[in-house]
This record gives structure tokens, sequence and C-alpha cells, in this order.
């Protein structure tokens, strides 16, 4: 997964606003990598872009090889059911669905029949520590608890990355932990590709790759431990 | 596609708030409801006034006049172009209208297959009169036994029989209208002022004094108003006709085929006929008025309704933008979206449909059991509704489909909501 001078344009004319200015990132696969950056430098809209929700004004996004640019808005559907796997701040679970169901969701827009649906969702669920608590409603999920379940839902249908918009910016201090604990298991014990942004070094300094954007550029990257290392320098 | 999770997302959303769901389901029926119930109670009350017509009124009535007058001689010099001469105001011939060889004419539509009965009729306006009450009247002068073999007289009788016609030589029967405006019950005498023309006529101006041996009372309330009967020597007598006939009424075997029969005895004999959809034309024109009226009102408060639905799925849909936005990044399409939100219109047309069409049906013989008299162009005890499956059928579609049309466009701007949007909002 790469990104080749990426640009992100909003607004047209007079009001066009350049957000994102030429990033060059290259995701290596089973790589976990956060993305830092004062507010408004354009995480949001590097992970949108990543994540085929968006398409670049400029530039490339390449995922597994395929331009989003070129493809129609039911094949960006496609790729992001297959191969992306989204957690954002707020948890977005559907409130009438159980967190089995809600993990199932994506699962059935693949064309997983109900009942296997749910028995991944369960396992999963399993995985991710919610065991006995696959039949509740959200309403009755603590926050920590919900975002293990949206967790699991990005999970679902095995993607080939996993993206973190700020996933513990909702979180206190333990369950944020809880969370990058998780994160670390996937990418360890399965391989599983993660970026995510987060404003937290310390928790910044568990991934093995940080990537330091400001005003839309590209300003460090590199393991780490050194990226963090520099940042602590300057301020 | 697969539309199997799309509707459990729109079974979900429909049951996650159970009231709202149930108002607009209500709405919906409430729409549909009143469509059964004002098309029932409209084909009610036009199916009434046709049975009581056909029953009451002649299928076909022969008159004693021609359709294109055939010698009229203004009409002729007014037709010639460039003309000399310029006809202002033409005075119609004086001539006695009466339809000649009565009964061979009457013998031969008897033949006439469909034909169930014929009679001869003299008819007529006379001047009745009770004390100083002077009240202008259709009069009929018929034979009691035949007349009520094509036109029902007998059952409608609420006083004496049709009969006691036979009973006096002055005998006169009355409408119930027309008995009530003069004020007389059966067994009075009343005056009736005698026509000067014809041989056997009286002097001009002078009464016969007619005794009521009877009243009647069809429920249609312009007969009931106008119409009394006497023997057919007695009319002739006081129209001063002589012996002349100048109607015969029939009856079919099948009342619908009155304008073909009407037409074929006209090419026949000659004479006008008229079938009773003709004569009845201002009333069968009313009810085509009253349809559309009703249609009008109703699909009023089903655009109400269908405006209830387009609200409330906004409303659904504005609640639900994060869901939408997640469900798009999990890879749901546009599409996908649209149908969830189509599926909610459907599922709450439907069982607005279902509930309305129960609701409409249960009304109808709620309110025929209530006592409602009303007096209008048929008088009536109670609400009387006729609801073929049509009615039914027509509600349905056009709830149905209003529902569906106001769930189009919500459903259309939730699939096309940008997912990045509401993300940006929020985070
Ligand atoms: N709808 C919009 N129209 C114009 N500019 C926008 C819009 N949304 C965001 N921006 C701008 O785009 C830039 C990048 O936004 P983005 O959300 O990617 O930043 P971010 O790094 O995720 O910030 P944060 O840490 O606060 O989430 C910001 O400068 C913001 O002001
Ligand atoms: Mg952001």
């Amino acid at each position: 997964m790469e990104t080749r001078a990426l640009r992100r344009t909003l607004g047209s004319g007079e009001n066009a606003l350049e957000i994102l200015h030429g990033l060059d990132v290259v995701i290596q696969p089973g790589e976990f990598c956060s993305i830092m950056g004062p507010s408004g430098s354009g995480k949001s809209t590097l992970m949108y872009l990543l994540g085929a929700l968006d398409r670049p004004t400029g530039g490339q996004v390449l995922i597994d090889g395929i331009d989003t640019k070129a493809l129609s808005e039911a094949a960006l559907a496609d790729v992001r059911n297959r191969k992306i796997g989204f957690v954002f701040q707020f948890h977005y679970l559907m409130p009438e669905f159980t967190a089995e169901e809600n993990v199932a969701l994506p699962m059935r827009k693949l064309g997983l029949a109900r009942r296997p649906a749910l028995e991944r969702a369960r396992e999963l669920l399993g995985l991710l520590g919610l065991a006995g608590k696959e039949g509740r409603l959200p309403g009755r999920l603590s926050g920590g608890e919900q975002q293990r379940v949206a967790i699991a839902r990005s999970l679902a249908n095995r993607p080939l990355v996993v993206l973190g918009d700020e996933p513990t910016g909702n979180l206190d201090t333990k369950n944020g932990e809880l969370v990058f604990a998780l994160f670390e298991r996937l990418v360890r014990e399965q391989g599983q590709t993660i970026v995510v942004v987060t404003h937290d070094p310390r928790l910044a300094a568990r991934t093995d790759r940080v990537v330091r954007l400001q005003d839309g550029k590209v300003v460090d990257d590199g393991p780490a431990r050194a990226v963090l290392a520099r940042a602590g320098e300057r301020s | 596609m697969r539309l199997l999770p799309l509707f459990g997302i729109a079974r979900r959303h429909l049951l996650h708030s159970p009231f709202r769901t149930a108002l607009s389901i209500t709405g919906v029926a409430i729409g549909d409801c009143f469509m059964v119930l004002m098309s029932a109670l409209m084909a009610g009350f036009e199916t009434k006034f046709v049975d009581e017509t056909v029953e009451s009124s002649p299928h076909v009535t022969m008159l004693d006049e021609f359709r294109d007058p055939p010698d009229e001689f203004a009409g002729w010099l007014s037709d010639q172009e460039g003309g000399l001469v310029a006809v202002e105001s033409a005075h119609p011939r004086e001539r006695v209208y009466r339809i000649k060889k009565p009964y061979e004419t009457l013998a031969a539509i008897e033949e006439r297959p469909g034909v169930a009965a014929a009679a001869l009729n003299v008819v007529g306006t006379s001047i009745l009169n009770f004390g100083n009450r002077e009240v202008g009247a259709a009069l009929v002068g018929i034979d009691p036994e035949r007349q009520d073999r094509v036109v029902s007289t007998d059952t409608y009788m609420i006083e004496g029989r049709l009969a006691d016609l036979h009973s006096a030589s002055g005998a006169i029967v009355l409408g119930s209208g027309l008995a009530e405006r003069l004020g007389v019950r059966r067994g009075d005498t009343i005056g009736a002022s005698l026509r000067g023309s014809g041989e056997a006529g009286g002097r001009e101006g002078s009464t016969r004094a007619l005794r009521v041996v009877g009243v009647f009372k069809t429920g249609l309330v312009p007969v009931d108003a106008v119409r009394a009967y006497t023997l057919v020597s007695l009319a002739q007598q006081l129209l001063g006709l002589g012996r002349d006939v100048n109607r015969i009424v029939v009856r079919l075997d099948d009342h619908t085929t009155a304008q073909d029969v009407a037409a074929d005895l006209e090419a026949m004999v000659g004479y006008r006929s008229e079938s009773w959809q003709e004569q009845n034309q201002n009333f069968l024109s009313l009810f085509n008025i009253q349809t559309v009226i009703t249609y009008v009102v109703t699909s009023g408060i089903t655009i109400v309704a269908a405006f209830g639905i387009l609200n409330v799925l906004i409303m659904l849909v504005l609640e639900k933008l994060p869901e939408i936005a997640m469900l798009k990044s999990m890879g749901y399409t546009a599409a996908d979206v649209t149908v969830v939100f189509m599926l909610e219109g459907l599922a709450i047309g439907a069982l607005g449909v279902v509930f309305g069409s129960i609701g409409g049906y249960w009304l109808q013989q709620l309110l025929a059991s209530f006592p409602i008299p009303m007096k209008g162009l048929i008088e009536i005890e109670h609400l009387i509704f006729v609801d073929p499956p049509r009615i039914y059928a027509v509600a349905a579609l056009v709830s149905f489909a209003s529902t569906v049309i106001a769930a189009c466009l919500p459903a259309l701007r939730a699939g096309r909501l940008d997912p990045v949007v509401t993300l940006r909002g929020r985070a």
C-alpha cells in the first residue's frame, strides 16, 4: 500500500484549499505504523484517502496495487469491504444491532450467510476479550468495550490494513493502552498491517514506525523511537 | 446486491423506534382508510339510487315525439344559405302528440327478446288542490296490474294498494312527498283541474274531485315529490287527451342493456325512446362529479400522509448520518443505503395499507349500524356502503404509491451522502 505525490484539494475555484501537498508514503505488509502531527495537519484526510473513502485530486493511492482514482463508486466500496478495516474515534456502532451483529455487518455485505458470519463475529469478540457480551446492544457496553467491538468489526473480512483515526482519542489511558496492546498482538501474532493516528507519544512508541505530518507534508518518517526522539528534542 | 442484510437493517431501524414507525404506519392507514370509506359511501349512494331507479322507473320509456322534428319549416328556411328570408321567432305547429296504433306497437315491443314486460301510460302534468293548497303533479295513467309488471309500484305502497285504483271512479294514488305537500292522507278527497282540449274533455278551468286511495314511497325523493297514479281512462279525461296514449314503458330482463334496447326500439318504431340512464342523465352525471370530488379530497388526505412519511424519513436519515457513514466505510454502496431506506418506506406503506383496509372495512360496518336518516336525492335510514374489491385495490394502490414516492427522496439522499463529510464533521 502506498501513496505517490498524493494531493487532496477541498473545494474548488477561489475557495479551493489544498490540504495534502504531495505525500509519498509506503506502508509495508505487517507494519504497525502510527501517524502523528498537530491538529489540522491532514492526518484524517490521509486516512480517508488510504481507506478508499475519498479519492485524491492529485497523485495516486495504490491499495494492493490498485489505483483508487480509476475505480467506480461501487468498486471503491468493494475495496473498502474486502481490503480495509476502519476504526474511528467515535465508535459508530449500529445502535440497533448487538455486538456480534455489528461485527457481522461487513461479512454480510461480502456475502457470508448470517450463521457463519455470526460465528466468526463471536470468535473475533472472544479474541478481543468480549466473550459473554456478544449479544449486548452497544448502549449497554462501556466506551472501551464498544471500541473493541469496532476493532473486531474492522477485522471481520481479514483486511489488508486496519486504519485507525485516533481510535483511543475518546478512551481513558487504561482503555487506550488496552486497545494498543490488542493492535500489537494482532500485528505480532497475525501479521496484520495497522496504520493508526494518535496524538499520544507513549502509544506511538509502541508502534514500529512513525510518520509525522505538518501542514499537509511529511516532515519526519522512520522507526518510532528515532522519530519520537527527534520530536522530543525540537520541543 | 445482497438484499437480505439490507432487510435486516431496515427491520431494525423500524423496530428500534416503534412509536415513530407506528405513527408513520397510522398516517398511511388513515389516508387509505378514508379513501376506502369515502369511495364505499359514494358507491353506496350511487348503487342505491340506481337500484331504486331501475326498480321504480321503466327501463325504457317510449315517448310520443320524434328526436328530429320532421317538418319544421322554419328550421329548413334558416338552413338555406344566403336566403332572402330570415325567421325571427318560429311558433311550433299546434299538434296533438300521441302514439299511433298503441296496441300494435305494444305487442311488437313485447315480442322483442330481452323485453320482460311493457305497458301503455298516459302522462301529463296536472294541478292538484286540497283546500287552498295547489301542487303540480306528474300524473301517470296506468293499468295497475300491467304497470306493476313493468315498474315495481305496489311494493312501495305505504298506504292502501295499487289495485285500489279500481275501487272508486275517481281514485288516485299519490307519492309520499306529494301527499305531504298537499297535506292529505288516504281517504281524503282532493281536486284536479281539467284540461280543455280533446273530445272527452270537460270545460276549461273546472275541477274534478278525486279520492286518495293510497300513498307510495320509492325513496327517490324527486319521484315521490311529484308522481301520482290514476287509471288510464281517468288520466285521459284529466289531461284532455281523449283516447290517446302518449307513453309506452318497458321493463327489460337486464337493465344494463337499456341504452341498446332503447336505440333499437326507436329505430323500429320511430318514436323517441329513452333509457333510464338517459332519463336520469343529470343525476348520473352528478355521481360522476361526486366521484371526482371524492378522489380529489381523499387524494388530499393521502398526500398529507405522504408528506408525513417524507418528514419521518428525512428525520430518520438525518439521525442516522453517522451510521450511514459507517455502513459506507464498511463497503456498503450508495445503492445499498438507498435500498435500506426504500425498504423502510415500502414496509410502512404496505403495513399502512393493510391496516387502512381493515380500518376502512370495520368503519363501514360501524357507521352503517347507526341510524342516520337522510333525505336528499334519495331517502335513507342509515348510511349505505358498497365495497367491491376494486375500492380497496384503488385506495391501496394510491396510498402505497404515494408512500413509495415520498420515500424515494430521502432514500436517494441517504445513498448519495458522502461519508467523509459526516466523519470530518465529528472527528
Ligand atoms: N470541509 C472542509 N473544507 C475545507 N477545509 C477543511 C474541511 N475539513 C477540514 N478542512 C481542513 O483540512 C485540514 C486537514 O484536516 P484533517 O481533518 O485532515 O486534520 P487532522 O490532522 O485530522 O486534524 P485533527 O488532529 O484535529 O483530527 C485542516 O486544516 C482543516 O481545517
Ligand atoms: Mg482528524
